[in-house]
């Protein structure tokens, strides 16, 4: 462990980056129980899409890849990548190695934003149901100390987040937009956030 | 001692020339090409003044012109005139030479002749020196098929022995002093009395001499560095960036090009540019067979603007998906397409008749090479000639291939070879060359620096022969009584010799390589080979047939053994009728502790696959994980006759089992639309470090004849791991990849 | 656009989305550092930003301002091998050689991060980087080594 903290100092870790989106909160009760139903059903499209579940995996640590040249199904990142309980892969092979500030340009190219990590691990979606996922994403012990106007901004602004609509050649983004997310999230939460049974 | 004098003597006359200042050894009078090749002794012919060995009052120089793909074989082409020369490493430099028929490959034969390796029948021999006979017509200089060690074993010997003894002719004249009391060592002859004369302070001196030819290769026993470990002389520079590969010359005046050609190896129908040729640092885009040539002033920026062009490409001339390829290789086990009927031991169909068959089928796909230095090569086409930088194993075809472009004679076509970074056959296919060729013929005068992109390389690849098995066999009294083996795939020779315009007359003989001559006595025994008519071409993939004939056999046999409820080692060793094969088996039994109690989910296999003349055995350990197959350990036992350098065989072996297992895990070429499916190393990765094994090496050396080590490795890896998963498992791949099949680690 | 190259100050006017590798190789003269894919997937062309390892194929020239550049002719020569260097040539690690660049430097990252790296350390860290000849297991016994004499200078 100790050699751990060593690694984690040498890096610089990157300050997870902030959205700078602020919203407006829609009033409580504006949107019906079946839209909200509805957008839920929405958000969990895009969350589960693989721009964004191949990245919010659990405590193994590693990263998914899917696409039409990976096989059908998502497999382990492969170079036999671990991000480490770092995230950032500080303790192995940094993520920085091969993913800088920008999506490389050349089909296949690794791709890449501000800041390329892994969510927490309190966040991973990967493998969960819907209901799991709603009930998580409402928990701030689970989705980064947020309200869900919070998260509302988080997913219209946040760089990495972003990312998912700009995956770089060769990938299908996340479906929806960013903005049309945060407009879900905040329907959503107009609805009572209802989560699926 | 006198068989190794008659060798020396009779393999080629040494003479040696005068150079500028200095001398020349190792010229030697090669036999005319008019004579019958088939006669004892050689004749006398005219003089060709190719030196192994140049001694100028400045420098050493050992002339190496075996291609270094890695394998290292410039070291060990130094290392062999060294023996006798008597220099030390960092006392000379090497130098692949200039092409020349005089460095023709006496060993490449071996492997072309429908005979065993190991028959020395008259047939045999007969067909060995017409091949030989042919190799020199034509100049056969080639580095392949395992070749170099065989070929230069005793030539480069020689050649040093000729240069030492006539040095020491040169400093008895000199200082007075009897022959017989001079020594050599250190690049110098040492003087009864202790002083010594370098042999570059000789070299004016042994110019004048007739060179001393009647010498006797040194003993073994008195070796200096032949089979005792050496550091290559290249591995410092290999270490540290500082070693110059083709891809890294700078030729002053060049330009830098691109290249996009059909990936459906066809025509180009049209292209639209789209800006490309507006973009920073372009300068024109130039026709191409089958594509266009972006030229540029950087690779990034050629590169760059080739991603721009849209292309129109005509269709393939071969099927557009996959399937077809398949259904093709599936058709071909038929009268009209029988090849040959190899081995007809026994009686099989009797031996089959009322007894219970067991039939299996077997396949593997397409494969790319990829070495990782993409391919290159730069070319300046003159009025009269042309110069070409780049790494290739057949430098006088090199040569025709590129004075048909330019228009002048292959002997006006300067050719300077390269360190490869890897070819695994690759480097024995041209479109690089002739495409910077057709470039440079366009800008006379300047010279092109072609590079191609990794997707390049990989969209123009030319793989591994496809092909499938049909087994059928049968089991009498806990034994292997029967077994038909039938071989299908299309012929990487064939389509290969088609490109070169060298036809290569009578049956493919790797169709069916590693398992016509299986070194197996089974009482009724056939092996026929069938030729797929050509699909997508194809061409000499690391150990070339019996890459794939050797999974075919040695996995079906080890069904068969299954079956009969035999140990799968006891039985090889039992029905194999080939003393130095059954060694390869005794040493890797004993290695793995064959036999012995394995934990749970483990399981041992073992393959028996003989390639360019060397038998390999290995034994393979795996353990079925939650994560999928682990290979463990890897037991080789290989027998070259006599290991040169036992820290590089080491390394060659070990290399060639993480070839073979990790494309016979992963990897394959597929076609859709016409073009390889697979674009870069995301999607064709072999093995990285993560599945590596331990890899435990053993060299033999009871064969009789010297071999080489670089391919032989290869064939009996994928059969070991796959016999191996199913002794852990229960479940028979029977597919390359075999990630098709069951999950990897 | 400025930085240093092995020590180096250099003033360098190209397009900004010029890969790091290509300005090494065509435009300073650099050849140490390969071109194996492009794309990550091979390793060939890692050199170390500001001491950390990267794919030099997948940095944009652009991002490079005031940056220090470190490549494997930074870290020695056949006649002053490094320390890393030196255990690959004890363990007589290469064959065709290509690869060996982006081992080293990858390595000797592994090794400024962790003195003691056991196998799956060198697994994890090592994958990315492609030895089409299949030198793993001298790499592997290298490191090792190099770890050893890092831990007993």
């Amino acid at each position: 462990m100790k050699r751990i903290i060593f690694a984690v100092g040498l890096f610089a870790l990157p300050a997870f980056a902030e959205s700078n989106v602020t919203l407006e909160p829609l009033p409580e009760g504006s949107v019906s129980a079946a839209e909200g139903a509805q957008m839920w059903e929405n958000i969990h499209e895009v969350f589960t899409h693989p721009r964004c579940i191949n990245c919010h995996v659990g405590e193994d640590n590693i990263p998914l890849w899917s696409g039409p040249h990976y096989g059908g199904e998502a497999r382990p990142h492969g170079m036999f990548i671990s991000a480490g309980d770092s995230r950032i892969g500080a303790e192995y092979l940094a993520c920085s190695t091969c993913h800088g500030p920008e999506n490389s340009a050349q089909l296949h190219g690794a791709p890449g934003a501000e800041v390329w990590l892994l969510p927490p691990v309190e966040m991973a979606w990967h493998g969960k149901t819907s209901a799991e996922i709603c009930a998580q994403i409402q928990d701030p012990e689970r989705n980064g100390d947020k309200t869900l106007l919070e998260v509302a901004e988080h997913v219209a602004g946040d760089p990495l987040v972003l990312w998912g609509w700009e995956p770089g050649p060769g990938r299908e983004p996340a479906p929806y937009s960013a903005a049309e997310l945060a407009d879900f999230v905040l329907k959503w939460t107009a609805a009572g956030a209802p989560c699926p049974s | 001692m006198g068989r190794a004098r008659t060798i020396a003597r009779r393999t080629f006359l040494i003479g040696s020339a005068a150079v500028a200042g200095g001398v020349a050894f190792g010229v030697y009078k090669v036999k005319t090409p008019h004579d019958n090749p088939l006669a004892e002794g050689l004749g006398e012919g005219e003089a060709t003044f190719n030196p192994f060995v140049k001694i100028t009052p400045e420098a050493i120089t050992l002339i190496t012109p075996h291609a270094d793909i890695g394998q290292g074989v410039v070291h060990m082409q130094a290392a062999l005139i060294s023996e006798e020369l008597d220099v030390e490493f960092g006392q000379f430099e090497t130098d692949f030479g200039a092409p020349d028929p005089a460095y023709w490959n006496t060993a490449l034969s071996a492997e072309a002749v429908p005979f065993a390796s190991f028959d020395d029948s008259f047939g045999a021999r007969t067909m060995r020196g017409a091949v030989d006979g042919m190799a020199k017509l034509m100049g056969l200089m080639g580095t392949g098929g395992s070749s170099s060690v065989p070929d230069q074993y005793e030539k480069l010997r020689a050649a040093g022995a000729v240069a030492r003894e006539t040095l020491k002719l040169a400093a008895s004249q000199q200082s007075g002093v009897a022959v017989g009391e001079l020594k050599t060592a250190n690049g110098a002859v040492q003087l009864p009395d202790g002083s010594s004369l370098t042999y570059t302070d000789l070299a004016e001196a042994a110019s004048g001499l007739d060179p001393v030819t009647d010498v006797t290769l040194r003993d073994p026993s008195t070796w200096r560095l032949i089979g005792k470990p050496m550091a290559r002389k290249d591995i410092p520079a290999k270490t540290t960036g500082a070693q110059i590969y083709g891809i890294d010359l700078k030729i002053d005046g060049m330009v830098h090009a691109s290249t996009r050609v059909s990936p459906r190896r066809g025509a180009m129908n049209g292209y639209e540019a789209n800006g490309a040729d507006t973009m920073p640092g372009v300068s024109s885009i130039l026709p191409i067979t089958g594509g266009v040539a972006v030229v540029a002033n950087s690779t990034w920026r050629a590169m760059n603007a080739v991603n721009q062009i849209e292309f129109d490409w005509a269709d393939a001339p071969y099927p557009a998906e996959q399937d077809a390829h398949w259904a093709e290789v599936a058709a071909s086990f038929t009268e009209e397409r029988l090849d040959k009927e190899w081995r007809a031991d026994g009686d099989v169909d009797a031996a089959m008749d009322g007894a219970e068959v067991i039939s299996s089928e077997y396949s593997a796909g397409y494969v790319a090479h990829q070495p990782l230095e993409p391919l290159n090569a730069i070319v300046r086409a003159d009025e009269n000639g042309a110069e070409v930088w780049t790494g290739h194993q057949l430098p006088r075809f090199l040569q025709q291939k590129v004075a048909a472009i330019v228009g002048c004679e292959p002997d006006d076509v300067v050719y300077h070879n390269q360190y490869s970074g890897g070819s695994f056959g690759h480097r024995l296919e041209w479109d690089n060359i002739t495409q910077a060729a057709e470039i440079a013929v366009q800008m006379r005068g300047t010279p092109v620096k072609l590079t191609l992109s990794r997707e390049e390389d990989f969209a123009t690849d030319y793989p591994r022969q496809i092909g499938m098995s049909r087994s059928k066999g049968t089991v009498k009294d806990g034994k292997v009584d029967s077994w038909s083996l039938d071989i299908a795939t299309v012929s990487a020779t064939r389509s290969m010799s088609g490109r070169l315009g060298v036809p290569v007359p009578g049956p493919d003989t790797q169709i069916a390589a590693g398992a016509w001559a299986m070194a197996y006595g089974i009482p009724n025994l056939r092996v026929r080979a069938y030729a797929v008519p050509e699909l997508a071409p194809t061409s000499s993939w690391r150990s070339v047939g019996a890459s794939t004939a050797g999974f075919f056999a040695e996995s079906f046999l080890d069904e068969l053994i299954h079956a009969a409820g035999a140990d799968q080692i006891e039985e090889r060793m039992r029905l194999c009728n080939n003393d130095v094969h059954r060694k390869v088996l005794e040493a890797v039994a004993e290695m793995s502790n064959w036999g012995s109690a394995m934990g749970a989910n483990k399981g041992r296999g073992v393959a028996l696959v003989e390639s360019f003349g060397v038998p390999v055995a290995q034994v393979i350990e795996v353990t079925n994980t939650d994560a999928g197959i682990k290979i463990d350990r890897v037991y080789v036992a290989a027998d070259v006759g006599r290991v040169i350098d036992p820290v590089n065989f080491e390394n060659l072996v070990q290399g060639g089992v993480v070839w073979a297992l990790g494309h016979a895990i992963n990897s394959e070429i597929t076609y859709s639309d016409g073009m390889a499916e697979q674009t870069n190393y995301h999607a064709s990765e072999g093995m990285r470090m993560y599945q590596t094994p331990e890899i435990i090496v053993k060299g033999l050396e009871n064969a009789e004849k010297i071999r080489g080590i670089g391919e032989p490795p290869v064939p009996a890896a994928p059969p070991a791991l796959a016999n191996a998963i199913f002794a852990a498992t229960g479940q028979r791949i029977r597919e390359m990849p075999f990630n098709k099949h069951i999950d990897f680690v | 656009m400025q930085l240093t190259i092995n020590g180096t100050p250099h003033d360098i006017e190209i397009e900004p989305d010029t890969p790091l590798l290509w300005v090494l190789r065509d435009e300073i003269g650099l050849t140490g550092t390969k071109y194996g894919c492009g794309i990550a997937q091979c390793g060939a062309c890692t050199v170390h930003v500001d001491g950390e390892a990267r794919r030099s194929c997948q940095v944009q020239i652009g991002d490079l301002e005031g940056a220090e550049v470190t490549t494997i002719e930074g870290f020695g020569s056949p006649d002053k091998l490094s320390l890393v260097q030196q255990a690959w040539v004890d363990h007589q690690v290469a064959q065709c050689g290509y690869c060996q660049s982006g081992q080293v430097m990858q390595a000797t990252a592994l090794l400024e991060l962790n003195d003691s790296p056991t196998d799956e350390d060198i697994d994890r860290v090592m994958s990315g980087n492609l030895c089409r000849c299949g030198t793993y297991p001298r790499i592997r016994a290298a490191i090792h080594d190099a770890a050893a004499k890092i831990k007993g200078a």
